[in-house]
């Protein structure tokens, strides 16, 4: 137990004085400082200039066409707030688009019919869907006008609109599409990133010989268990460091972002997640890292490594991608995601995805947070097992089959 | 201290590697483990340090099964390696940690030994910027620092300049001299000779020659002649069957038994003129070839 303190200590100080390891969350944080920081040091900027940007938006020019000139524009400066709305003449319309003095045109043909003139046509340019209904709705008033309505009355009536508010009683994926997302894809990230390392550290120990001495010195569980510890320590401390921070940020800034949809979306997670995500990366963490270690243990050289973390690499990444694509289709609690969801090896990703975007009785998640633990205690037991008699041979990267077979020797002597 | 080694038997799958190994070892003592590659010298030192256990057999220390928390060692490995990046100091402390001692213990034992060994300007060097000579040192720190009772050495001196070796020959004799018991394993038997009181020879798995090396010299058949002489040739021709030319360009006579020596010799005088004529004394390199090697005569004799 001391010894095994010992080791937790030498690695997790080795991360943590890790240039690269620090380097990389500084530089996370203070991104992330920057981005939601912004709205609030833009606003800094922004006073005194807001006139400067009226006379900036583009032109619009508009020939009425032989219809009420004054109404139309009024109609249209209101219905495009992103332009400057000016009369103009169809017959210069197209040498204007083209000198670059306006920016598009609309040429009626009475309130009807008209063209719409532009220089390049946008793949997200709505104008003429805009300019449809003004139209639509200028002709509609002057009809019930003509028909005896007062102004007024028409306005009303065509301004009507159904009042709605939607409830969503169990998660509502509009709104927690975006943070699940991100939640997952950190985890994706660390328990890979981190797996890895824990890989590359045991080759590195073999490779250099360190292993020769290590074995004499420590139990090879202690030094399993010291190195998957410390590296989920440091990924957790990671994973901290960056969502704390952008938590913060936001918090401070909250004012300043107002009622932005996205950030909204991203921020505003029940707090209860935030404990099924530090439940399912830990375990998760475990399983795969003490995969990676035995694995590590195998290789003789460093550059097997690559090739004999394919297969765990293989698993994690299919069972990834099972997991976006149900959730951007919508899809989380197909016949797949609910297999994956207890499958130990996917269900880091798979549950916590159900969680979060739709609701999961209770009882599911229990038994499936059950079986990943059974299958982090087996693996690390096993791992522990190949570790100890991967540490050994060296030579050509063992076979699969030696390694059982040693491991059996081992069980019976 | 008293270190028995009684019948280990040890097998990997099918390869038999131990097969009922015995040696002795005491306090203040060294002890030679010698053999060939493969031998099963390192597997041996692997048992005695508990990395794995024994098939069957026992490992005694002072006549009673060994307890590993009871007792400590240290491990200079044959293939040397520590972490090439880290910090010298720091991994020191590390390994010394790792065998029992304190944060504080561990620092100045640390800081002792690279004085000692005149490497104290490294301690906040990484280690690859070393020369190989000078990794050396730092890993033979490993061995010592948390001050074991048991000292195993594997080609402690390979890779070292005679003055390193000079300085490792003071630290060995110094720990000898407080009463370690060391383990010596080496392929250079000048070294042996130097500090070992007795030896054990391993063969395939076997002890084929083991104990007090001044005893094994001394009880070693003294069946062969040294001549030097101008007429080798001649001689060479009259002793038909056992008579060798050593590379020295004498002839070594093998008798057909020690009692044949007084009347060979006699015989040799007065038949040939002799520059010299002397039994032969087996050093310690002839021993070892003679019962590790693939030689005929070599396992009989044990």
């Amino acid at each position: 137990m001391k010894q095994f303190g010992v080791i937790l200590r030498f690695e997790l100080a080795g991360y943590l004085k890790n240039k690269i390891f620090v380097g990389v969350t500084v530089f996370l944080v203070l991104a992330l400082g920057l981005l939601l920081f912004f709205p609030r040091v833009s606003a800094l900027f922004k006073d005194g200039d807001d006139e400067a940007a009226d006379e900036d938006r583009p032109v619009m020019l508009l020939d009425a066409g032989g219809e009420d000139e004054a109404a139309l524009l009024e109609a249209f400066s209101a219905a495009f707030p992103d332009y400057e709305v000016r009369a103009g003449d169809a017959a210069r319309i197209e040498a204007q688009i083209a000198d670059g003095t306006a920016e598009c045109a609309f040429a009626l043909e009475g309130l009807g019919s008209y063209t719409y003139y532009v220089d390049d046509l946008s793949m997200y340019d709505m104008n003429t869907e805009i300019a449809d209904q003004v139209l639509g709705q200028m002709y509609r008033l002057a009809a019930m006008t003509a028909e005896g309505l007062a102004p007024d009355q028409a306005a009303d009536i065509l301004s009507f609109r159904a009042e709605h508010t939607v409830e969503a009683l169990g998660a509502d994926q509009g709104q927690n599409f975006f943070y699940t997302y991100i939640m997952i894809f950190a985890l994706y990230m660390v328990i890979l990133l981190y797996g890895q390392m824990v890989a590359n550290g045991v080759a590195t120990e073999k490779s250099s010989r360190a292993m020769e001495l290590l074995i004499t010195s420590a139990k090879p569980v202690s030094m399993m268990f010291g190195k998957v510890i410390a590296a989920c320590l440091a990924g957790l401390f990671q994973l901290v460091c960056v969502f704390g921070a952008a938590l913060l940020f936001y918090r401070l800034n909250r004012a300043a972002w107002g009622d932005n949809m996205l950030m909204g979306a991203l921020f505003d997670m029940p707090p209860a997640l935030l404990g099924y995500m530090l439940l399912y990366f830990v375990l998760g963490f475990f399983l795969y890292a003490f995969l990676f270690g035995a694995v590590g243990s195998t290789a003789t050289k460093l550059e097997d490594i690559n090739t004999s973390v394919m297969p765990i690499m293989l698993v994690f990444i299919v069972g990834f991608i099972v997991v976006v694509f149900a959730m951007s289709s919508g899809t989380v609690n197909s016949a797949l995601m609910r297999v994956c969801s207890y499958v130990p090896f996917t269900s880091p990703m798979a549950m916590f995805t159900r969680i979060a975007m739709s609701t999961v009785p209770w009882y599911e998640i229990a038994l499936s947070a059950l079986i990943l633990a059974a299958s982090v205690v087996g693996v690390g037991v096993l791992s522990a097992r190949i570790y100890r008699v991967g540490v050994l041979l060296y030579g050509a990267s063992p076979k699969l089959r030696d390694i059982l077979r040693a491991l059996r020797r081992r069980s019976l002597g | 201290m008293d270190l028995e080694f009684q019948d280990i038997r040890k097998s990997f799958g099918p390869k038999t590697v131990l097969d009922g190994v015995s040696f002795h070892a005491r306090s203040g003592e060294a002890l030679g483990l010698l053999g060939r590659n493969g031998a099963g010298k390192t597997t041996s030192i692997r048992i005695l340090m508990g990395v794995f256990p024994a098939d069957g057999g026992r490992v005694l220390l002072d006549g009673a099964p060994i307890d590993y928390g009871g007792v400590s060692m240290g491990y200079l490995p044959e293939e040397r390696g520590l972490y090439p990046k880290k910090k010298i100091g720091e991994q020191l402390v590390y390994f010394a940690r790792l065998n029992g001692m304190t944060k504080s213990g561990a620092a100045k034992a640390v800081d002792r030994w690279l004085e000692r060994l005149g490497m104290a300007e490294y301690r906040d060097k990484r280690l690859d910027t070393l020369s190989k000579g000078n990794q050396q040192k730092i890993q033979l720190i490993t061995a010592l620092a948390h001050d074991p009772d048991i000292i195993i050495l594997d080609e402690p001196f390979s890779g070292l300049d005679p003055v390193n070796a000079m300085l490792l020959k003071d630290v060995v004799k110094e720990e000898l001299d407080r009463g370690k018991t060391v383990l010596f394993s080496s392929h250079q038997m000048s070294y042996i000779e130097e500090f070992c009181h007795s030896i054990a020879i391993l063969r395939d798995g076997r002890i084929v020659l083991s104990g007090a090396l001044h005893d094994i010299k001394r009880d070693y058949p003294r069946d062969k002649l040294v001549i030097r002489s101008e007429q080798a040739d001649a001689i060479a021709a009259a002793f038909p069957d056992g008579c060798v030319r050593r590379a020295s360009g004498e002839l070594l006579l093998r008798l057909p038994s020690p009692e044949a020596k007084g009347e060979t010799m006699k015989a040799l005088a007065e038949r040939f003129d002799l520059d010299e004529l002397r039994v032969f004394e087996p050093s310690l390199n002839d021993i070892f070839v003679e019962y590790a090697g693939d030689q005929e005569q070599g396992g009989e004799k044990a």
